[in-house]
């Protein structure tokens, strides 16, 4: 008798089920990660301490979370409506670095009246965002050139842009740092006085809503949809399959613009060269976890954050590196990605019957 | 093996006998009790439709399919065939119409690998580069060991496949179609060769509909139908085509009197198409085509698949652009407009895809059927539209069409293939159009889905549609159309009106041979 494992794709997978191989997901990449963390020196008690009481579940720490998710929602929903249409955008740093560098030049060359200039500052993050992925949208309709690689390679580009500004022409004359000089009062985002949080937290918001109701309710959602399963169902039925990917594409690269906008204007009031890094990363993750629908995408920017503020306790406190918290990052996401698996497929044992 | 003498001694037991073979897949009868011999040293024409069990029989011959019921006698003797590394140890080789060749990978590294696991004495990549070049030099084939196989041309791939089953040790050698995806010259060089390896002593079985290759190439043909032997084992020169046409598709049999055609009302004009063939697969593309559908007819385009039945369907469906020609509805030329814009001049269409080009899987039930409507703003204009009255369109469209199974908010996924189709034909036959292209409409379901199907295109073509219906069933062309067309190598080889239209004549124009 011989027993052969074979994978049968299930019919349709109920919601008990999507829940416990979520949660369980959940529950095996924080195991995971706790040993990891244990195996780095931090004490297994200040784990559970730090990575959900301190983050979550007190005042001060989860205004950080909140101060940190901000930036996180914006470019979680940018690589969400992209991922949604099956456009792979993983350049979210270099349209971040794009917004931040055109609010900059706003706040820098004092474009538009001082009453609205906040508002030209996010709208200019959100179109430079859109620019740094028009070409390769355009490249990839056109000629079929490979969006992952272009994306991509153009994070370096703009991250170059930036060097060259803050070396050159925006660096501060005050200081001998490359960074621009500081943005005016009225070119900031106010504070919320809780925390370190700033308005920024209520655009982001703003953001997720607006796209889940983008998605779910309007005539471009329902293209999207179609398009994102089937682009050739929604040609013959005569959608508009171009200008569908074109807009959420250039949706997706505005929203992180504004995420660098968010950064420059909200937390840190002038461009740095640090303020974009390990965000395409995070997108991705939280996009996926999310399974690219918006609300949810917030949701899991929240606990990417918390997950990135417990690190830098546990950096400052324990001496642990970046890259461990980006490990258990990732291990999260392993283990998340693992479940859907058993989500999709059942494993079965089939007896072959033996030999006469 | 060795070449130029006979490989078996007495010519009393053939080479290879199936003695009333069953084979079923699920509830569709593959292979209904059919029986086929071959003998040492001769060509052995298996003919018939597509569908017809051609290869199917022979698969359960190689080891790929195992027979509901049946027994396989090699020499007269009885062999136990349960996979193909059972049918090499017999000497049966097979030549299957997709190669199986790793297409970055060399010759010998191809040769190596079909080794694998087999005990032929090819070990190394040297060992598979020098039998090569010997079993070549024996049977006339040339081909280079050293060099990839993407680099080949077809012709070249094929004569690798041959070589590979040659080496394998097959005495018994079946073809799949060999000639399919061959030019004309090239095909002539390889019937050739196959007349070269009965000739020393092979058993050669030549899976094919070209009757061309039946009467020149063959010395005996066994005629398959929906399963059946139809002609077992008749000696192949003195057949006349239309013995073997009508052998092929069967009796003349009367049909519903067809819808006629208002020739006043001229729908959809094609002229000149052209579409090359798509590289790197098989089958042809199209050659300056010209068809004319009128309003109030169904005409059948019948041809054995991989004619450019399918680049015919995506031209008009906006998948494929054509090279050249022209492409009209109702006088306005629409050959490189959008589907939009040639839906709204009435344009309809059933892929043969059901879920690869007609209804999308992960989307419930009301969103697939409301797709067109959403797009040319029946729900309401703007950036919304209403949802509600989709679902509650679907919901009626539910109920009219009998599309069992299905709420408005169900996957799609979920139902079964005749009531998805019912569900795209709902979609696409709302009363709103006015020429309509139907694809295989009926492959894959069951006789119940098919009569309905049929039902409703009749119905279109009555209420004054002008359809378009391309298949490989030809009870389904003759059931339905007006007219029909054969469509062979791309272009249209002969066409009928329904009255004088005939199984032979259909047939013959099939096998090439109008």
């Amino acid at each position: 008798m011989l027993s052969v494992p074979v994978l049968l794709r299930r019919q349709s997978a109920s919601l008990r089920l999507r829940t416990l191989c979520f949660t369980s997901g959940i529950v095996a990449g924080l195991l995971i990660s706790a040993v990891l963390l244990m195996a780095v020196g931090v004490p297994a008690d200040a784990i559970v301490n730090e990575f959900i009481v301190q983050v979550f579940f007190t005042e001060r720490g989860l205004a950080q979370t909140a101060t940190m998710a901000t930036p996180l929602i914006l470019v979680g929903l940018g690589a969400s409506a992209a991922l949604h249409l099956r456009f792979w955008n993983i350049g979210m740093e270099g349209q971040l670095w794009c917004g931040a560098l055109a609010a900059t030049g706003v706040a820098i060359y004092d474009i538009g009246p001082e009453p609205i200039r906040i508002v030209v500052i996010l709208a200019a993050g959100f179109a430079g965002g859109s620019l740094w992925i028009a070409l390769p949208v355009f490249l990839k309709l056109r000629y079929r050139v490979n969006e992952i690689i272009m994306t991509l390679l153009m994070i370096y580009v703009a991250y170059l842009l930036v060097q060259h500004m803050l070396f050159g022409a925006w660096q501060d004359p005050a200081t001998s740092f490359p960074v621009s000089p500081p943005f005016d009062p009225f070119e900031t985002l106010p504070e919320l006085g809780w925390g370190h949080t700033q308005a920024g937290l209520f655009i982001a918001l703003g953001a997720g809503a607006l796209l889940w109701l983008l998605m779910s309710r309007s005539r471009f959602g329902y293209y999207a949809n179609v398009v994102g399963h089937n682009a050739d169902v929604a040609r013959v039925a005569g959608l508009p399959v171009a200008t569908t990917v074109i807009l959420a594409v250039l949706l997706s690269g505005g929203l992180s613009g504004l995420a660098g906008a968010v950064i420059v204007a909200g937390d840190e009031h002038r461009l740095t060269l640090f303020l974009g890094e390990g965000y395409t990363f995070s997108a991705i993750v939280i996009a996926f976890i999310a399974g690219s629908r918006p609300i949810p995408t917030v949701i899991a920017a929240f606990a990417v954050a918390g997950v990135y503020a417990a690190g830098e306790t546990l950096k400052v406190f324990y001496s642990i590196s970046e890259a461990v918290v980006i490990l258990v990052e990732g291990t999260i996401l392993f283990c998340l990605l693992i479940s859907r698996f058993f989500c999709t497929f059942e494993i079965r044992s089939s007896r072959r019957p033996a030999s006469p | 093996m060795s070449s130029g003498q006979p490989l078996a001694g007495p010519a009393s037991a053939p080479a290879l006998e199936l003695r009333n073979i069953r084979k079923s897949f699920g509830s569709n009868r593959a292979l209904d009790d059919a029986s086929i011999s071959i003998d040492w040293g001769e060509v052995h024409a298996l003919l018939g439709e597509n569908g017809a069990g051609k290869s199917t029989i022979m698969n359960v011959a190689s080891g790929i399919y195992a027979a509901d019921d049946g027994q396989i006698l090699i020499d007269g003797e009885k062999a136990r065939i349960q996979s193909p590394l059972d049918a090499t140890r017999y000497g049966i080789g097979m030549v299957h119409q997709h190669f199986r060749l790793v297409r970055n990978f060399t010759v010998a590294q191809n040769i190596l690998l079909a080794c694998e696991g087999r005990d032929v004495g090819i070990r190394t990549i040297r060992d598979a580069s020098r039998e090569v070049a010997a079993m070549g030099e024996r049977v006339g084939l040339r081909a280079d060991p050293a060099v990839p196989v993407a680099r080949l041309s077809v012709a070249e791939q094929q004569q690798v496949e041959i070589l590979k089953v040659l080496l394998l040790g097959a005495r018994i050698v079946i073809l799949d179609e060999p000639t399919a995806v061959l030019t004309e010259q090239e095909a002539e060089s390889v019937l050739a060769f196959v007349r070269t390896l009965a000739r020393h002593g092979h058993a050669v079985v030549l899976i094919t509909h070209k009757l061309r290759e039946v009467t020149g190439s063959s010395d005996r043909v066994t005629v398959m139908r929906h399963g059946k032997v139809i002609l077992n084992a008749v000696e192949a020169p003195g057949l006349g085509a239309d013995d073997l046409a009508r052998a092929m598709v069967g009796e003349e049999i009367a049909t519903v009197k067809p819808p006629t055609a208002d020739t006043a009302c001229e729908r959809l004009r094609i002229s000149g198409l052209s579409v090359p063939a798509r590289p790197g697969e098989s089958g042809v593309g199209l050659s300056d085509l010209d068809l004319t559908v009128f309003g109030g007819e169904v005409l059948g385009v019948a041809g054995v698949s991989g004619n450019g039945q399918q680049q015919l369907a995506d031209c008009l469906l906006g998948l494929l652009a054509p090279a050249s020609g022209s492409l009209q509805l109702d006088g306005v030329e629409v050959g490189h407009a959008g589907m939009h814009a040639r839906r709204s001049l009435g344009l309809r269409g059933i892929p043969a895809d059901r879920f690869g080009a007609g209804l999308v899987e992960e989307l419930s039930v009301a969103e697939n059927f409301g797709m067109t409507g959403v797009r040319d703003g029946t729900f309401g204009r703007g950036p919304r539209f209403s949802r509600r009255t989709m679902v509650r369109r679907a919901a009626a469209a539910i109920d009219r069409m009998n599309i069992m199974g299905a709420a408005p908010g169900s996957l799609t996924r979920l139902l079964s293939g005749g009531n998805a189709q019912k569900l795209l034909l709902a979609r696409e036959l709302d009363g709103s159009g006015s020429i309509l292209l139907a694809h295989s409409p009926t492959r894959g379901l069951d006789v119940r889905a098919c009569h309905a199907v049929h039902t409703l295109i009749r119905n279109a073509a009555n209420a004054g549609m002008a359809c378009l219906l391309i298949s490989e069933d030809l009870e389904e062309i003759l059931a339905l159309s007006s007219r029909i067309v054969v469509l062979s190598r791309g272009e249209i080889t002969a066409s009928f009106a329904a009255g004088s239209a005939t199984r032979t004549g259909i047939g013959r124009a099939m096998l090439g041979h109008a």
